[in-house]
């Protein structure tokens, strides 16, 4: 009886944990049926501002290396999945492998999976913890197709691979402008007198010193006496160090504006102002006002987007006007839609009529080509920007 | 740039805290032979609880009892495996970390999503400012140049956890229950030969260590950030069983041992403000802690030698 019952609970811990991890499958049937019906009337669907003939609608699996609800990357990707679904463009199948470095074995094995089916005609996988286990399976299934997003570690080795990143220097050098006219603006609640302005990292790694590289560009393209004081969690998880390093940054450096880029770390920024009563937090990626409890969404002057559904719904328009991007790295920018600021709510209250006048006209400046900003991407790029940090610290 | 300024003392503190607690959890653990190497998983868990809880009473003080009530249940649970089922502890610890991180964001999702129609990843948006642990100024205390700007205004569970290491050093060498638990964990047998329930005393200190881990939990999401978010324990949990084993398994040391940590990352957190690389500043709570142990080893084997010597003569 004891070793019955010793065998059960031991395996209901097994699958307990196995459940933890597992993979949830969300096939979006009707989507299917619905666009099969399309296609028997040959019908024309709509979505976003192209038109295409439902005949090709695509097979796509979403691989998740995590899990939804990030508020962030994930949702981003599949919000703009799903309204291609919704647009009976494709059809999806979402499958969210973990996270955590026990998922890890599962991406490349589920990788494998998902291309021998033959199944889909895109396979869409994303972050930079992917590209090894991608460039595995795409060499080994050479006529599946695939989608990396927000990596561009192997970018145009395989023809049948795409590498969609963003221009995250673009959008540092639109949030450092804003973050420097606003550090200027004292008659804004508590803006001090210094012109000193934050940004917690997660690594010093290219990735986020390009974020950082025009973060600081656009912040001395407003005023070169404005200094930023830069620093590294070096970890995207523990909110409490974040925490620690923005209480040191409004506290010894005299930052007003703190930039958090450091994933869910970076939260802890913002509880770093809340409680020094320091001043004003930036968001990333997404917009955190939203997802903030009220009284960190109160002290988030704005948030830098990374648009991951926009771009995907940018990719498929392409891809559906016959424009291949196989095998090219492709960078997406304000115009397309692959990055933006949030300029509603507390960025509407807070912002004087000429700061925003002011970041609008840098937007144009970037959109149309007028200025070019570094990127840590570029040759010696990271080192440039590395130097740039150096050059303004407090 | 002074970095020896008294909110760096100040930090000190604020940083060792959780450390500490989870330290008295390993303190208590290695006197009765108990290696609970589950701390990580069992803070993870109570952060999460505990911050849960906190929102749907709307009372920071239950929440924290149910932190407590989590890391004894999840510390039980352990006991229960490892002392009855005779599943190796270490085993079990290892999946209670596990658990600790896939687990907790499987169930805040499960659990928003049954009580709120939503499912949340984080609580971080459900914590607010009155529904965190309170800090404490302590009367007169506070009013003491220098001194009270370090000592007085930390958390309610600051203090409780300076407290615990005193009441820890009781439990341990003034109370029957005490001796029990340290002869569990010299020699099992002989405990066992005159009496004591060897199973009873286990269950009692792994629960103890779960009840202090689960403090430890709290104070991370319920003071140090505000709500739980995934993996956020980050490690403290592991530093603790390092505390533990450099303060020479004993209250005091140990108490000193996680200051040390708290000293660390405080230190490189004012170093970075002067431009050294991030990457030379994030290992110093390692090299802290590797120098503290070749100094403690040092040290016993000096006792050592001395105590031979004076046996010689």
């Amino acid at each position: 009886m004891k070793k019955a019952l010793a065998v059960a609970l031991s395996l209901t811990m097994v699958f307990t944990m196995a459940g933890c991890g597992s993979k949830k499958e969300t096939k979006e049937t009707e989507a299917k049926t619905e666009a099969a019906k399309a296609t028997e009337a040959g019908v024309e669907t709509e979505a976003g501002t192209e038109k295409t003939t439902s005949e090709d609608v695509k097979n796509v699996v979403y691989l998740v290396n995590g899990n939804l609800g990030d508020k962030s990357f994930f949702d981003s990707a599949k919000a703009g999945l799903d309204a291609l679904v919704e647009a009976g463009r494709i059809t999806l199948n979402t499958v969210e492998m973990g996270g955590t470095d026990a998922d890890q074995p599962k991406w490349l094995q589920t990788l494998y999976e998902v291309a021998d089916s033959e199944e889909y005609d895109l396979i869409v996988c994303g972050t930079y913890q992917m590209p090894d286990y991608l460039k595995e399976v795409a060499t080994a299934y050479p006529d599946q197709k695939f989608l990396i997003f927000d990596d561009d570690t192997y970018a145009g080795e395989n023809d049948n691979v795409v590498n969609i990143v963003f221009k995250q220097n673009d959008l540092g050098y639109i949030v450092g402008t804003f973050a420097g006219l606003m550090t200027l603006d004292t008659s804004v609640d508590r803006i001090n007198e210094d012109k000193v302005i934050g940004f917690v990292g997660g690594y010093d790694s290219p990735v986020i010193n390009d974020f950082m590289d025009g973060y600081i560009t656009g912040a001395q393209a407003v005023d070169p006496d404005i200094k930023v004081d830069v620093r590294y969690t070096s970890d995207y998880v523990d909110t409490a160090k974040a925490k620690e390093y923005g209480i040191s940054m409004v506290n010894d450096s005299k930052c007003d504006i703190i930039w958090g880029v450091a994933g869910n770390a970076g939260n802890g920024a913002a509880e770093a102002v809340l409680e020094t009563n320091g001043g004003w937090f930036i968001g990333v990626d997404s917009d955190q006002e939203l997802t903030l409890s009220d009284e960190l969404a109160a002290i988030t002057l704005t948030s830098g987007l990374k648009n991951v559904g926009n771009s995907l719904i940018w990719f498929f328009d392409e891809w559906d006007a016959g424009n291949d991007l196989f095998g090219q790295r492709v960078s997406l920018g304000i115009v397309e839609g692959g990055v933006g600021i949030v300029t509603d709510k507390n960025y509407d209250t807070y912002a004087s009529d000429d700061v925003k006048a002011a970041v609008d006209a840098a937007i144009e400046e970037v959109s149309n080509g007028d200025i070019v900003v570094p990127s840590a991407f570029d040759e010696g790029g990271n080192e440039a920007a590395q130097e740039l940090r150096d050059s303004v610290r407090p | 740039m002074n970095i020896f300024t008294t909110d760096f003392f100040f930090s000190i503190i604020r940083i060792a805290t959780p450390i500490l607690l989870a330290t008295l959890a390993a303190v208590i653990g290695e006197k009765g032979g108990v290696s609970n190497i589950g701390l990580e998983g069992i803070m993870m868990m109570s952060a999460l609880f505990g911050s849960l809880t906190a929102y749907w009473t709307g009372s920071w003080a239950v929440g924290l009892l149910a932190a407590m009530a989590v890391g004894l249940l999840e510390a039980l649970l352990m006991g229960f495996f490892a002392f009855k089922l005779k599943t190796d502890i270490i085993l079990v610890g290892t999946a209670v970390n596990m658990i600790g991180s896939g687990g907790t964001i499987f169930l805040v999702k499960v659990i928003t999503n049954a009580t709120m129609g939503k499912s949340l990843t984080s609580t971080t948006s459900l914590i607010t400012k009155s529904l965190q642990v309170p800090s404490w100024n302590i009367p007169l205390i506070k009013d003491i140049p220098v001194i009270g700007k370090v000592i007085s205004g930390h958390s309610l569970l600051t203090y409780i956890a300076f407290l615990l290491v005193f009441l820890t050093g009781v439990l341990l060498y003034k109370t029957p229950l005490g001796l029990n638990i340290r002869s569990v964990g010299e020699n099992p047998n002989a405990a066992s030969s005159v009496g004591v329930s060897v199973s009873r005393v286990r269950y009692i200190t792994i629960g103890i260590g779960g009840v202090l881990a689960g403090l430890g939990g709290a104070y991370m999401s319920m003071y140090y950030a505000m709500g739980w978010s995934l993996d956020m324990v980050a490690g403290r949990g592991f530093i603790a069983l390092a505390a533990q084993s450099m303060g020479g398994g004993e209250p005091i040391g140990s108490m000193l041992a996680a200051l040390i940590f708290g000293f660390a990352q405080a230190l490189g957190i004012k170093v970075s403000a002067t431009g050294v690389d991030s990457n030379l500043v994030a290992p110093i709570p390692y090299i802290v802690t590797i120098l503290s142990l070749v100094v403690f080893a040092l040290n016993q084997r000096r006792v050592e030698k001395r105590r031979h010597a004076s046996a010689l003569k």
